[in-house]
């Protein structure tokens, strides 16, 4: 199948192209500069998935309804108030993006649509869930809560890297900005549980 | 006789205005506003006079609440897109977002 062929770990996490131009010197600035051109782009264009408006809309709701269902799993299985207040949160909040979003595309006549990055979530969304259906107790709201640090990091990276740059639609690109301290909020939340779990 | 009695009232009146005027000014409460948006309380940290009227505003499309921080003494409740909450606070308090338990503000009282 086709996402089987992207290359796992650099469609979801994509990282930006860190570049020491404050290092050239003057004199070789010009071949310098042309060794950026010749490096550089074609690294971009293998690690970032380009993705079109209706695509982009497919990731956001996908990786919204992804946290959802994890959060539906804590809701049924955990007994930690923490926990289980987080999940109410990550519920409430994603269905809020996700109405938003259907919303917008609604407006701008647009149909999400699917592509290699939602295929990819949703197959290793599969493999989390198995997995945290799979444990219980203490051992189950580790996992959960380790998931979703994990999750909302590579999700802010996602829309920081690739939806928000790639959008082309202002609204679609005002949304996601919006949306992006709702997750950055997400992850600091899933971090402080996460600790004072450990403790 | 009318007159004079017409002056003396006026001048009692103008030291009582006078006087309530400056009595009242200092201690007139007001009302402050601290808007929520992009996942915080602005300002986080507001200094008010005891009696003074907080409000808060939900501008993100998210719910949020205005939570006492040490004991939940007090609470708005949901807060949805739009929607405001007031309270009149006495002492200085630090509150959170019990949804979003990592939003912090806090308000400080600096005197009468
Ligand atoms: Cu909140």
């Amino acid at each position: 199948m086709y996402w089987h062929n992207f290359p796992a770990k650099q469609t979801f996490l994509a990282k930006p192209v860190k570049t020491k131009i404050m290092k050239i010197k003057k004199t070789s600035a010009a071949l310098t500069f042309s060794a950026f051109l010749l490096f550089t782009v074609p690294l971009l264009a293998q690690n970032t998935p380009a993705l079109t408006d209706p695509e982009i809309a497919s990731v956001a709701v996908t990786a919204n309804q992804v946290d959802i269902n994890y959060a539906n799993i804590a809701l049924k299985k955990s007994k930690n108030a923490s926990i289980l207040e987080f999940a109410q949160t990550m519920a409430k909040d994603h269905q809020g993006v996700i109405d938003q979003a259907v919303a917008l595309v609604k407006r701008l006549n647009v149909t999400p649509k699917d592509n290699a990055v939602s295929k990819k979530l949703n197959a290793d969304a599969e493999k989390t869930k198995q997995k945290l259906n799979s444990k219980s107790g203490k051992d189950f709201d580790k996992a959960y809560i380790g998931n979703e640090v994990a999750y909302h990091k590579a999700v802010v990276s996602t829309v920081e890297t690739v939806l928000i740059p790639q959008s082309q639609n202002a609204e679609l690109k005002g949304l996601l900005q919006q949306v992006l301290p709702v997750l950055k909020t997400h992850l600091g939340h899933a971090m402080m549980v996460e600790s004072n779990l450990s403790k | 006789m009318n007159i004079k009695r017409s002056i003396a009232g006026l001048m009692f009146l103008g030291i009582m205005l006078t006087a309530c005027n400056a009595s009242t000014e200092k201690t007139i409460p007001i009302k402050h506003v601290v808007e929520i948006k992009q996942m915080l309380f602005q300002p986080a940290e507001l200094q008010v006079h005891t009696g003074d009227t907080i409000e808060w505003i939900n501008h993100d499309f998210v719910d949020h609440d205005i939570t006492e921080e040490k004991n939940h003494e007090w609470s708005s409740g949901r807060l949805t897109n739009g929607q405001s909450w007031k309270y009149v606070i006495k002492k200085t308090t630090s509150y959170f977002c019990s949804i979003h338990v990592v939003m912090k503000g806090k308000i400080i009282i600096t005197g009468e």
